[in-house]
Order: structure tokens, then sequence, then C-alpha cells
């Protein structure tokens, strides 16, 4: 296995891992055709595509979780069998998996010894664990003790253990699977520290990201997937972001969103929800907002300021302390509405959440698409009232939706995030709901399924639907919303429109009192301070 | 690989504590420890030694080994199995099965390995089941449970037959002033500890039971932790069924069967999570002695044996009650 005689006639192997012409199905999917790509030791090198272009199969055939069916690895000029997890680390390929490896309950010298504990007469040797795990922590700079149990770290310092792990290992290459997904800003910087360490150590540096900026940021060379199959590995510095992104999907990110609603002059559009008063918690501002029927108003802010708080009020999760609201449905009746009453009243007053976490608080997982757009056409009725099936009706959505007609059957476990959420707001627009409420509605989803979401939100509109939403991409608000609400300790202190705001006008409401004015100063910007 | 490169060091520190100062160290959180695993039992100490005139009674202590022994022994295999997030019913039928065997089979040895084997088989059996076809623990075990149950009955009908006298020598208290399976058992107890703490089976054990996918990850077995936890236990229920039949005189077709409960109820009130990843020897020397000490109470206290049953069904359900309210802080 080690060296064939053709590999000894060559002097100079190369350093680095080279990816021959592997291919993988699973059942009916061709998840990866014929891919071949090279990365050169000391070099980061960035893995990107749409969800489902292959990219996580294929980092997942390097960390030993499945053989591919045709096709070879190579790393330093030797081919590598990886049948296992066991069998990649021993060839030196550590991975950070999206879904953190890192065990709870055992120390971090533990975590980072799993596997290759070091022995003194068959039992473990705790000393040395701990001092070699030590010295690693130490070489690549990181304060944690050797001692503290992982379950008492954040996300980001698990995967720094996990980044420890592969270098107590020696290992040669690392492959980071959407690392930065639940980091914060500062630690996405301690990220690349790490990441440029380990690119001078000479090690080969997979780095698995949507994140454009991260990509051109960190990575040296990016290689492009779109449907498991090889679109093009090129230097990052011969690139620009909209040419990365049109390679993706052969798109340009100008027509990401769609185009925003016309004004009509002299038309004032109806209201959906008035909200005179909303206390969230004892202690937070009095908020006031007007969502109109056909827009998309977008609660902005930097993360935490009470944006989720308004959000989950409204839809009946989170009973505020006092509220007064009159929401009008499109059929021009109106009521008072009192979030306080749960979620199930929400509903029935035609106002339903798109949440942040799907997964858990959105989609029953094991059930299939039509069975969850279904659960939305049910509400309301008595429990043991007959339950048509609506097939037609489901139908006719998962088309709108662009679910093809073979996921239909499937559950929605199955699904990537795009279609997940699709399942998600296909669910509230066959229950026919008025006001939709949605925090993060692209999280984890791909760009083309993005676009797809986007022009879904804007036909919800034009058909007179009113849309909320808050999310922690500020091109994404300004590009989706009609008007952005900037919130600031729980109190909304700006609006503007969001055609023409920039993410700086934004970002100065978001984060100071005095520059209001300023703002205000700009050609047709209205901003209106609230209490 | 490496690891043994530039070893000059003494050996391991840990190893070289005194036996009470180990038993009174607080311990890695995993372990499950508390102040309830030496309260609850010095507490139940204090309470008996009040309210009872015998509980001090040199005869009434023996029988409180006795009954601790048996369910200690049944404990310490259950723990591994908990460790991996299972539960092991079984157990109760590999101890009557045991005995059955003990009492039928001519030749003692033939006896002995019969129920080696057939202890061996259904930990294999349950583990791999649970392994490899996913099937649920308590399932896969109830299951198991009520086949040897059947063929134990089988074997023997009724309670009878003769033991071989070094079987009865087990519970013999005679030559030594204790029984010679309380140092067997305790003996055990501290292998069992050892491995637990000082060994990569150990230590994966608790990693495999604790996240087993993440563990996967880390290139562990889980197959391999599991289904040694699960033949662990069984060979344990052979110790358990040895010294049970011993201690009768006889065998009993069903002298095993409270002890599927009994023993899930004592690694529980030691500590151990049902949920897997956590759990101690020490809790489970805790956990057993708590519920021999109950169990001797309620006799003295004229309590109706049939009060026990109900009584540990709810302890157990106390137990997890509580590690659950605990969790979710």
């Amino acid at each position: 296995m080690r060296s064939s005689p053709v590999q000894a006639l060559c002097p100079m192997p190369p350093r680095g891992i080279e990816v021959l012409g592997i291919s993988k199905r699973f059942g009916a999917t061709q998840a990866l055709d014929d891919v071949s790509l090279q990365a050169r030791g000391g070099s980061i090198h960035a893995v990107t595509g749409e969800n489902g272009a292959g990219k996580s199969t294929l980092m997942k055939l390097m960390a030993g979780l499945f053989m591919p069916d045709r096709g070879a690895l190579r790393l330093n000029g030797q081919t590598l069998q990886l049948g296992s997890p066991a069998a990649a680390q021993a060839a030196g390929i550590s991975t950070v998996f999206q879904e953190l490896s890192v065990l709870p309950t055992l120390t971090v010298a533990e975590n980072m010894m799993l596997g290759h504990e070091p022995r003194r007469f068959g039992l473990l040797d705790r000393r040395a664990m701990r001092a070699r795990a030590r010295s690693v922590l130490d070489r690549i700079g990181l304060a944690l003790h050797e001692d503290t149990l992982a379950t008492e770290l954040s996300v980001a310092q698990q995967q720094m253990v996990e980044i420890a792990k592969g270098v107590s290992r020696e290992a040669q290459v690392f492959i980071f699977d959407e690392p930065t997904a639940a980091l914060e800003q500062a630690e996405v910087h301690k990220l690349g520290q790490l990441l440029q360490q380990l690119k001078a150590a000479g090690k080969v540096v997979f780095y698995i990201s949507h994140r454009l900026d991260e990509i051109f940021r960190f990575c040296d060379e990016v290689t492009v997937l779109k449907d498991g199959r090889l679109v093009r590995t090129q230097s990052t510095a011969s690139l620009t972001q909209n040419q990365l992104v049109s390679l993706m999907v052969g798109r340009t990110l100008s027509t990401l969103f769609p185009p925003r609603r016309e004004k009509t002059a002299g038309h004032v559009a109806t209201l959906a929800l008035a909200v005179q008063q909303l206390i969230t918690h004892a202690g937070a501002a009095p908020v006031q907002l007007r969502l109109r029927q056909g827009e998309i108003v977008g609660l902005a802010g930097l993360e935490g300021q009470g944006q989720r708080d308004v959000i989950r009020a409204l839809a009946g999760l989170q009973p505020p302390v006092a509220s007064q609201i009159l929401r009008c449905a499109r059929d021009g009746s109106s009521a008072v509405y009192d979030p306080g009453q749960g979620v199930a009243i929400a509903m029935a007053q035609g106002i339903a959440l798109v949440p942040e976490d799907r997964k858990a608080e959105g989609l029953c997982l094991g059930l299939p698409v039509d069975d969850n757009v279904w659960l939305g056409l049910l509400h309301g009725r008595a429990l043991a009232a007959r339950a048509p099936r609506h097939a037609g009706l489901v139908q006719n959505l998962m088309q709108r939706l662009r679910l093809r007609g073979s996921v239909q059957g499937q559950p929605v476990a199955s699904l990537s995030g795009g279609n997940q959420q699709k399942v998600l707001l296909g669910r509230w627009l066959a229950a026919g709901i008025d006001t939709l409420l949605i925090e993060q509605p692209t999280r984890g989803v791909d760009i083309g399924a993005k676009s797809e979401i986007y022009a879904l939100l804007r036909e919800f509109c034009a058909q007179g639907g009113a849309v909320l939403l808050t999310s922690s991409e500020l091109p994404e608000l300004i590009g989706l919303c009609d008007r952005l609400l900037v919130m600031r300790g729980g109190a909304i202190v700006g609006e503007l429109p969001a055609a023409g705001a920039t993410e700086e006008a934004v970002l100065r409401l978001a984060m100071t009192n005095s520059t209001i004015h300023e703002v205000s100063g700009h050609d047709g910007v209205a901003v209106e301070a609230g209490a | 690989m490496s690891a043994r490169a530039s070893r000059s060091m003494p050996a391991a520190a840990p190893l070289k504590q005194t036996l009470p100062a180990w038993l009174l160290s607080p311990g890695l959180p995993r372990e499950g420890l508390g102040l309830s695993t030496w309260l609850l039992p010095a507490g139940l100490v204090l309470l008996l030694t009040i309210t009872t005139r015998d509980f001090l009674q040199w005869q009434n202590l023996a029988n409180v080994a006795a009954q601790v022994t048996a369910l200690l022994l049944v404990s310490l295999g259950q723990l591994p199995v908990v460790l991996v997030g299972g539960i092991d019913l079984s157990v109760a039928s590999v101890i009557s099965l045991t005995g059955a065997l003990m009492a039928t089979l001519p030749n003692p040895w033939a006896a002995l390995a019969a129920a080696i084997a057939a202890a061996l088989a259904t930990g294999l059996v349950n583990g791999l089941a649970i392994v490899r076809l996913g099937l649920h623990p308590l399932v896969m075990t109830l299951a198991t449970m009520t086949v040897l149950q059947g063929l134990c009955l089988l074997l023997l009908p009724v309670p009878g037959g003769s033991l071989p006298a070094a079987v009865l020598m087990l519970a013999d208290a005679r030559p030594l002033g204790v029984a010679p399976a309380l140092p067997i058992c305790l003996g055990c107890a501290l292998l069992l500890g050892l491995v637990l703490r000082h060994t990569r089976s150990g230590l994966h054990l608790y990693a495999v039971g604790a996240a087993p996918r993440a563990a996967a990850l880390n290139g562990l077995s889980t197959s391999r932790s599991t289904v040694g936890a699960y033949v662990v236990c069984s060979l344990f229920g052979v110790l358990a069924g040895l010294y049970l039949s011993a201690r009768i005189g006889t065998a009993d077709p069903s002298m095993g069967a409270a002890y599927a409960l009994d023993s899930v109820t004592a690694v529980v009130l030691g500590g151990a999570a049902l949920s897997g990843g956590v759990g101690s020897v020490r809790g489970v020397l805790s956990g057993a002695l708590c519920l021999g000490l109950l169990t001797n109470g309620l006799n003295l206290w004229g309590v109706s044996p049939f009060m026990r049953g109900a009584l540990t069904g709810l302890l157990l359900l106390l137990a997890v009650g509580l590690q659950r309210g605990k969790a979710a802080h």
C-alpha cells in the first residue's frame, strides 16, 4: 500500500493531496461524478458550491466515512485506502466536522488524545496525555486548560479543540466543513489565524464554505463543484466575488433579489399589522411598528438587539407583557390581535412564524413533504374532523415551490436546507396565512435556493401578504426588503427604505444615537425615531 | 505510536491513591458523583441504627452484606451497559439460568462452562443486535430475558437440585467470618473501577455513551464498546447466579427476576445517567448499599416484603426524575 514500483521511479512525489477521478453514487443520486483536484501543502484550498453540489460528500470521502465507487486519493504520491474514520486519521487526515465531534463529558486533553491515547503498561498514561495536550495547546496559542471539560467550552473553543486534536495527531491534511456557521466575528478571526499557522506549517487545508468573503479572505485556491461535477479550480486572486458566484450558479449577485413592488403615487396600502404597543418582556422598551399589505419589512440591527423577541412575541411564542395590536386580513376584515393567547390563536388570525431553527421548531423531520404542507391545511379543524388530503393543492404548491415530484414522498429530513425552507414556507402559503414572520429566511440555504425563496416571498406579497423578518445578513435585508426598521437595545431607533440603503447607513443607525439625524439628511431617507 | 517515546516518568500518579482517598475523592463530572453518593447510605445507616434495635446486630449486618453482595455483582455488570447508553434486563435470566445449570448438570465444570457459554452468547447477541440491527436495548434484552427464562424453566420447572460443594463455599461464612463472595465481589469492583478509569476501553465506553456519533467520527469502534459492555454484564450475571444459588443452597428458576430492575435502580441511584456516558463504580457501590439497607430496613420495620418491589420502582422513578431535573437546569 505504501509505495508502488512506479512511484519509486518518480524522484519527487508531489507534496499534497490529489483527488483522481472520484465518483460516488447514493441510490439515484450521483453525488460526485469524476471529480479531480489537487491541493498543495502550505496552501488553503476552498471547496464551494451550492448545497447538494457534492462538496460535503467529497470531504466525507477524505474523512473515511465511506469509500468512493471509482477513483483514488493520493497523499504525497501514495494512494490511500480509507474505509473508516480511524483509517483516515491514521493516514494523517483530520476533519473538523460541521457537527462537532468533541465529546462533552471528556476533558480537553482526553478529547485531543481520543483514539491515540498514550499508554503505560497497558493503562492510560494520564500524565503524558495532559503534557502532550498542553504542549500542543501552547504551540498553537490556545488559552485553554487541558483539564477543562468540553461541555464548558463555546462552540468556537470546541472547534479549536478539534484543530488541536488534528495537530496532536500530526495530521498532514486538515478539512474544515463550514467551520464558521456558528462563530462570532472575533472567533472567525481567531480561526483565520489558526488557518494561517497550519498553512505556514506546510499542511494541506481544505475549507468548505458558502461564505464568499471568507473564501477570499482565507483561501489561496477555490474549487467550485456543481451537481457533483467539477466546475473549475482557480486561484482566488484571479477571481471576483461575482465571478465566483456565477461559477457556482450561473447568475450574478445583482439578479439574486427579485424587483421590489412598484410604488404607485397616491395609493395608500392597507395595513396588515398595526402594532401600537408591544412590550416583549418586563423592562423592555415599547415597540411600535406598522406592516402594510404587500410589503416586506426587515428588522435590522446588530445581533441580539431585540429583533428576535419582537418576532417571537408577535408569533405568539413568547407572551408579551403588554400589547395593543390591530391586524387586517386580506379579505378586509380586521380584529384586535392578542399575541399572548398563543400560537394557535395567532395562526387562526392569519399570522405564522418561520423559525430560525426550522428542524427543531418548524418541520416534522420524519414526515414527507406533502404531510408537512398538509399540516398547515388542517389547522383549526376539530380533532375528530375528517382530514381531506388536498392532494391537488399540495401538488400544485410543490410545483410553484419548484420541489421536484421525486421528493414529495421523502422525509423532509433528507432534503437540503433550501428545500426544507421551501416546504415550511409552502405550508403557510397553502394555509392562506396573511402575515409571515420570518427569522433568518435563508440560513443554511444555498444561493440558488435563496433566490427562489426571495422570489416566493415577493410573490406572496404581490398577492397582498405581508412579511416581517429578521436576518443577520445585511445585504439580504437591503436587497430583499421594502423598509428596514433598525433596532438597538430592544427599541426601534430608526427606519429607512431598503432601496438605496447602504450597509454603512444601517450600521450607523444600529450602532450610534448621534447619527440618526445625519442619515435623515440624506436624500429620500426618512427617519422616524422610535420611542 | 510516538506516545511511548520520551517517557521516563514515575508510575501514573492516580494509582498511588489509598483506597479511602479514592472512595472519597470528588471525581470527574462524568462519574456522576454528588454529595448524595455518600450522604444517602450514611443517612440510611444512621436512620436504621436509631429506629431499630437489631440493625447493628452481627447477624443482621451479615445479612445486609449478603444481600448487597448479590445486588452489587449484578449492578457492577449493569454499569458498563448503562455507560454506553443501554440497559440489560436479560441479566436476570442469566442469573436464574446459571443456577439451573449448576443444579441440573451432573459435572460441575461442564455446568460452569455451559453457564459461561450461555452468558457469552447472550451478551454477544444482545450487543450485536443492538449495534447492527439498531434494536432498542429495552426491546432486545426483554426478548432475550424472556427466551432465557423459558429455557431455564424447561431445565428446572420448580426450585430444587443440589449444588457442587465449591459453589456452596461461596456463601459460607464459617471458615473466614465473611462469605468468600464478598471479597471476590469487592475485588471485581476494584478491577472494574481500574478498567473504567485507567484503560482505553474505559475511556472509550464513556465516549461512546456520551455521543456515539462523535465517538465514531473520532475513529472509535462503537460496536466494540457496546458489545463488550453487554458481554461483561452477562458474565457478572453468571457470578451473581453462582452466589445467589449458593446462598439459597439450591437453584430457583426465578431467583434472578427481581435483579433486572434492582440493578438498574442501584446504578441510577449511584448517579449514572440512563442516557449514557455518566456513571462510576463508586456510585454503584453507594447505590447497591442504599438499596440493600432499604430492603433490610423494610424487614426490620415489619413492612410487607411486597412493598419492597413497589418502593424500588418508585425509587428508580425518583432517581431518574431528579437527574432529569438537574440536567434541565
